[in-house]
C-alpha cells in the first residue's frame, strides 16, 4: 500500500512538473509565422513582424508586431504608426491601413493593411518606445491571390475612387457565413485612404456555372472603421460570386461589383 | 368507352374469408364469416387471391398491385413504380415487408419498398385502407404489408423447389427464378433467387422507349426452427441489387441500387390460451442508391447523386381473447431511420459543387396500438382501434445543421401522433352485409417534406425545399361498403370520403432561386387548410358456371383542395374485366383494361390531361407433368391491339408497353 502511494505521488509530481514546464514556455506567437526580424535604426529596439502566412497577397492583410528592448524584453506600450508604401518610379503611393492601438495584447501589436496591387511594397513603421523614436522599413513582395480580394470603383455619386476589400468568410462553409468587407475612400495623391461609412451595400450571391443564388442573405452594414458586416449563405460548395452594389446617399455609387470565392 | 377495371381481389377476399385463421377465436360461433368480413374487408385484405391476379408468373409486384382497386401506381420508369392507396402515397401510407419499416434511399422516390419483394416470395399482400390501416404505423392513407413466404417444415418431402423461366417480347426481357427448400420436422431453410433483365421496351405503335432498360437480382434466405409445438423462430434475409435501371421520365437513371433486409422473429400460437398468439420481431435494413447521368445525351452538367438509408426497429404483437365474443390485439413498436443523400456537380475548371440533398437526419419513433374486436351477435360486430406515436426527428451532423441553418433550422422536434378508428359490420338480410367505418388519423411529415434541399421534381419542373416547421397532417375519413352475395358470386360497392387537414403540398416561393438548370422555380412544402378525396370502388365476382368466372373491378376518385383546385395525381375512372374459362388442365383468360380520360388536372403542378384508353389481353395456362414433376406453362399476349397509351399517373406521358407476347415455364419438385 505504501509502495503504491509512493508511486502515485511520484507520478503526480512528474505530471505537475511537466505541466508547469508548458506554462513557462509561453508562446505568444502560436499559429503565426515570423516574416521579419530586425532592429530599429538609431535605437536599441528590436522588432519582429508576424503574419498568418509567409507569402503575402494583395488583400486585407493582418500583421502582428513585437517590440523588444535591447535585452529582449517585450515592450507593452509602444506607439506605432505604419505606412504601407509602394515606389513605382514615376509615382509613389500608399495603401489603406488600420494602425495598432497603443498597448500590446500578448506582447503583440496588431494592425492591418490592404495591399491594393501586387509588386514590391514596404511597410514603413515609426516606433516610439522607452523614450526612443526610430523607424524601420520592412520590404514585402505582394503576390496576386487565387481570386482578387481587393477591388475598386469610381463612385458615380462623388467621382472619388473607393477600394473595397474582402475580409470574411476566410473559411467558408455550406450554410450561414459571417461576411465582412472594408471600404476605403482614396485621399489626395493616393497617400491616405480614410475608412468609409457612407455606403449602403446590396449583396446577392450567385453560382455562375448554374445561375442560381442563395436565400436569406443579410447585406453588410457599417459597423465602424469602414468595416461592413452581414451574412452570406452558401447552399453548396463550388465557385460562388458575391455580387455587390454600393449605394451612396440614394445614388448607385458602384454597381456590378463582386468577389469570387471558391471552396 | 367506360372505364372499368377488373380486379378481383376484393371480391375474392370475401370468398376466401372463410379461410382466415386469425378469427378462429370465434370458431365456436357459427358467424365466423361475418366477423371475418369485418376484418377482411376493410382492414386486412389477406390476399389469397393474389395468385389469381398474378397475371403471369413473371408478373412483378407492381403488376399485381395495379390490379387492386384501392391501389394506383405512380410511374417514373418501367420499374420501381410507387404505390398509392386511394391516391395517397409516400409518407401518407405505410409500405411494410412483414411489418418492417424500410425507407427508400432515393430522393426522387425511384426505389419504393415494393421492389424488394418478388411475387414468387410473396405469401400475401395485405392492403388496409384509410385511417383503419394505422395499426402498424401512423398513416392517413393506410398500409400495404407484404408478407413473405416462410420455409416449409417437413411434410413428406425433405427437398423441394421451383424453377421458372420466362421471356417477354416487348422489352426482350428475361425472367429466371429458383426456389429451394430443405426441411426436417423441426427445421426448414429456404433460398430464392430471381433475376430479371430487360432491354428498352417497345411502346404501342412500335417506338422504342430509350432509357427503359433494367437489370436486377433479388435473393433471399430464410430459416425456420420449431422450438416447440407453439413456438417458432424465424430468421430472414432479403438482398436486392439493381443495375443500370432506366427512368425515361426523369433526367437521370440509376447506376446501382442495393438493399439488405434482415430480421429475426419469434412466433407463438396456441388457441387454447387466452393470450393465443404473439409475435416478436427485431429487424435492420439498409439501402444504397446511386443515380447516374453518364449515359444520357446533352447533360448540361454531370452530377453524382448517391443516397442511403439505415433503419433499425422492432415490434411485438399479441392477440388476447377476452371471451368468446371479444378479443384484443396489441402492438408495440419502435424504429429509427437514418437518411442521407448528397449531390456533387462537376463544372470543368472549377472545384466540385457539393451539397446535401437529404441533410443527414434521423427519425426515431415509438408507438403503441390496440384493436378491440367485439362480436355482438350473429348479425353484427364492431371493432375499435387506436394508436399513439411519439416521434423525435432532427438533423444529426454539424454539416447538415450548418447547411439547413440557411432556413433557420437546427433544433430537433418532438411530435405526438394519435389515430383512432371504429368499424362496424351489420348483416342486413340473408345476402346483404354493410360495413361502415369512421376514423381520425395523423401522420408525420417525410424527410423530404422536412429537410429536402432543392430536390428536383421532373414532373412539375420545380425544385422542392423542405420545411422543418410543418405540422403533422390530420385526416378524417368515412367509408361505407355494401356487399351482396348470391350463390358463389358476389358484388361489392364501397364509397369513401377522405378529408385531410393541414394538407402538405408544394407552394411556389418566388424569393428562392432555382438550383436545377432549366427548372421553372422553387417550391417549398407548405400546408393548406385541407384537401378532400371522394371516391368509389366496386368489384364483381361472378361464378357463371363451374368453368367460367368473371371478375371485374371499377374505381373512381375525385380530389380537390381547400382552394377548389384539383389534387395532383388523381387516377381517373378505371375498370378491369377478366373472364376465365377453365378446361381440364388449362384455362384461357380474356381481359380488358379501360380508363377514362383525366381532365381535372392541377395546373400548379404542371399536370396535363390524359386521354382515356382501352387495351385487351389474352392469357392462358397449361398444367402438365414433366418427368412426373408438376409443371406449368403460361403464355399470352398483352395489349393485343398495340395501343399507344399512357396512364394518368405516368410521369412525362411516356407511352406504355405495346403488344407483348410472353411465355413462362415453371417446374416444381
Amino acid at each position: 500500500m505504501k509502495k503504491l502511494f509512493l508511486i502515485v505521488s511520484v507520478l503526480f509530481a512528474v505530471i505537475m512538473s511537466s505541466c508547469k514546464k508548458d506554462e513557462v514556455q509561453q508562446q505568444p506567437v502560436i499559429n503565426l509565422e515570423k516574416i521579419y526580424e530586425g532592429s530599429v535604426e538609431g535605437t536599441g529596439l528590436k522588432v519582429e513582424l508576424y503574419s498568418k502566412q509567409i507569402s503575402q497577397y494583395a488583400q486585407y492583410s493582418t500583421f502582428w508586431i513585437a517590440v523588444k528592448d535591447a535585452a529582449g524584453n517585450p515592450i507593452q506600450n509602444a506607439t506605432i504608426n505604419v505606412v504601407p508604401f509602394m515606389d513605382m518610379g514615376s509615382m509613389q503611393h500608399s495603401a489603406p491601413v488600420e494602425n495598432p492601438s497603443a498597448s500590446a495584447v500578448d506582447n503583440l501589436y496588431k494592425f492591418s493593411a490592404v495591399f491594393i496591387m501586387t509588386g514590391n511594397w514596404a511597410l514603413n513603421i515609426n516606433i516610439t518606445a522607452n523614450s526612443q523614436t526610430g523607424a524601420v522599413s520592412i520590404p514585402l513582395n505582394i503576390q496576386a491571390p487565387a481570386k482578387p480580394k481587393v477591388k475598386s470603383f469610381t463612385s458615380s455619386a462623388d467621382g472619388s475612387k473607393y477600394f473595397y476589400a474582402y475580409i470574411e468568410p476566410t473559411s467558408p462553409v455550406v450554410g450561414i457565413n459571417d461576411m465582412e468587407i472594408a471600404v476605403f475612400k482614396t485621399g489626395p495623391m493616393m497617400m491616405t485612404f480614410p475608412p468609409d461609412s457612407s455606403m449602403t451595400i446590396g449583396l446577392e450571391p450567385e453560382m455562375p456555372s448554374m445561375g442560381h443564388g442563395s436565400p436569406n442573405n443579410v447585406s453588410p452594414v457599417h459597423i465602424g472603421n469602414g468595416h461592413y458586416k452581414g451574412k452570406v449563405n452558401f447552399t453548396m460548395t463550388g465557385l460562388w460570386k458575391l455580387n455587390l452594389d454600393f449605394m451612396s446617399g440614394g445614388t448607385l455609387a458602384g454597381e456590378d461589383q463582386y468577389f469570387e470565392i471558391e471552396f | 368507352m367506360n372505364k372499368t377495371i377488373i380486379f378481383a381481389i376484393i371480391i375474392l377476399m370475401a370468398n376466401f374469408a372463410h379461410a382466415q385463421n386469425e378469427d378462429s377465436v370465434f370458431k365456436d360461433s357459427s358467424k365466423i364469416v361475418d366477423l371475418t368480413e369485418v376484418t377482411v374487408y376493410n382492414s386486412k385484405k389477406v390476399n389469397k387471391a393474389t395468385d389469381y391476379f398474378k397475371s403471369n408468373q413473371s408478373a412483378t409486384l407492381e403488376d399485381i398491385m395495379s390490379r387492386l382497386p384501392e391501389l394506383s401506381l405512380i410511374k417514373r420508369g418501367p420499374y420501381g413504380m410507387e404505390p398509392s392507396i386511394r391516391n395517397l402515397s409516400d409518407g401518407r401510407i405505410n409500405v411494410l415487408i412483414d411489418g418492417m419499416k424500410i425507407h427508400g434511399a432515393c430522393t426522387d422516390k425511384m426505389d419504393p419498398v415494393t421492389i424488394y419483394i418478388e411475387p414468387s416470395n410473396l405469401k400475401s399482400l395485405e392492403v388496409e385502407s384509410g385511417g383503419t390501416g394505422s395499426f402498424s404505423g401512423s398513416s392517413i392513407g393506410g398500409t400495404i404489408n407484404m408478407k413473405k413466404d416462410e420455409p416449409l417444415l417437413y411434410s413428406g418431402k425433405t427437398f423441394s423447389g421451383i424453377v421458372q423461366s420466362g421471356f417477354q417480347t416487348a422489352a426482350k426481357s428475361f425472367y429466371e427464378g429458383v426456389q429451394l427448400n430443405y426441411s426436417t420436422k423441426k427445421f426448414g431453410i429456404k433460398g430464392t433467387t430471381t433475376y430479371r433483365n430487360s432491354s428498352n421496351y417497345r411502346s404501342g405503335g412500335g417506338k422504342i422507349i430509350p432509357f427503359s432498360q433494367f437489370e436486377k437480382i433479388n435473393y433471399s434466405l430464410s430459416l425456420k426452427y420449431k422450438l416447440n409445438e407453439r413456438l417458432y423462430y424465424l430468421a430472414d434475409y432479403i438482398g436486392d441489387k439493381g443495375y443500370n435501371i432506366g427512368y425515361p421520365a426523369l433526367p437521370m437513371d440509376v447506376g446501382f441500387a442495393s438493399a439488405n433486409i434482415g430480421s429475426m422473429s419469434l412466433s407463438y400460437s396456441d388457441n387454447s390460451k387466452k393470450l393465443y398468439t404473439w409475435n416478436l420481431k427485431v429487424y435492420a435494413n439498409s439501402v444504397v442508391h446511386k443515380m447516374d447521368d453518364t449515359k444520357r445525351p446533352n447533360v448540361p452538367m454531370h452530377m453524382d447523386m448517391p443516397g442511403e438509408s439505415n433503419t433499425k426497429g422492432f415490434y411485438a404483437e399479441a392477440s388476447y381473447r377476452i371471451n368468446r365474443h371479444q378479443k384484443i390485439d396489441v402492438r408495440i413498436d419502435a424504429s429509427s431511420v437514418f437518411l442521407k443523400a448528397d449531390m456533387t456537380m462537376y463544372q470543368p475548371g472549377e472545384l466540385p459543387m457539393y451539397m446535401l440533398t437529404w441533410p443527414d437526419n434521423r427519425t426515431n419513433q415509438a408507438g403503441i396500438a390496440a384493436k378491440w374486436n367485439v362480436h355482438v351477435s350473429d348479425k353484427s360486430s364492431f371493432m375499435i382501434s387506436g394508436r399513439l406515436d411519439g416521434i423525435n426527428s432532427g438533423l444529426v451532423t454539424t454539416e447538415s445543421k450548418s447547411q439547413m441553418s440557411i432556413f433557420g433550422y437546427e433544433k430537433k422536434r418532438n411530435d405526438f401522433l394519435k389515430s383512432v378508428s371504429a368499424k362496424a359490420y351489420q348483416k342486413a338480410g340473408k345476402n346483404i352485409s354493410i360495413i361502415s367505418s369512421l376514423s381520425y388519423s395523423e401522420r408525420f411529415p417525410t424527410a423530404t417534406e422536412l429537410y429536402g434541399f432543392y430536390l428536383f421534381n421532373a414532373s412539375e419542373n420545380y425544385d422542392y425545399i423542405g420545411n422543418p416547421f410543418l405540422n403533422p397532417e390530420k385526416s378524417i375519413q368515412a367509408e361505407l361498403t355494401g356487399n351482396y352475395r348470391f350463390g358463389r358470386s358476389n358484388i361489392k360497392l364501397t364509397g369513401y370520403y377522405i378529408h385531410v387537414l393541414d394538407y402538405i403540398t408544394g407552394m411556389v416561393n418566388p424569393a428562392l432561386s432555382v438550383m436545377t438548370i432549366g427548372a421553372a422555380g422553387v417550391k417549398r412544402f407548405e400546408q393548406i387548410k385541407f384537401a378532400d378525396i371522394i371516391g368509389a370502388e366496386g368489384s364483381l365476382f361472378l361464378n357463371v358456371n363451374k368453368n367460367v368466372d368473371v371478375v371485374s373491378t371499377l374505381k373512381y376518385a375525385y380530389g380537390k383542395d381547400s382552394e377548389n383546385n384539383p389534387l395532383v395525381a388523381i387516377a381517373p375512372l378505371k375498370s378491369i374485366v377478366s373472364v376465365r374459362r377453365t378446361f381440364n388442365n388449362f384455362y384461357v383468360q380474356a381481359e380488358s383494361e379501360m380508363s377514362a380520360a383525366q381532365n381535372r388536372v392541377n395546373k400548379m403542378a404542371a399536370e396535363l390531361p390524359t386521354n382515356g384508353f382501352a387495351i385487351f389481353h389474352l392469357r392462358g395456362e397449361y398444367n402438365f407433368a414433366f418427368f412426373k414433376l408438376n409443371s406449368k406453362a403460361q403464355f399470352g399476349v398483352e395489349n393485343i391491339l398495340d395501343k399507344n397509351y399512357t396512364e394518368h399517373l405516368d410521369w412525362g406521358k411516356i407511352p406504355r408497353q405495346g403488344r407483348n407476347f410472353y411465355i413462362q415455364l415453371k417446374v416444381a419438385f
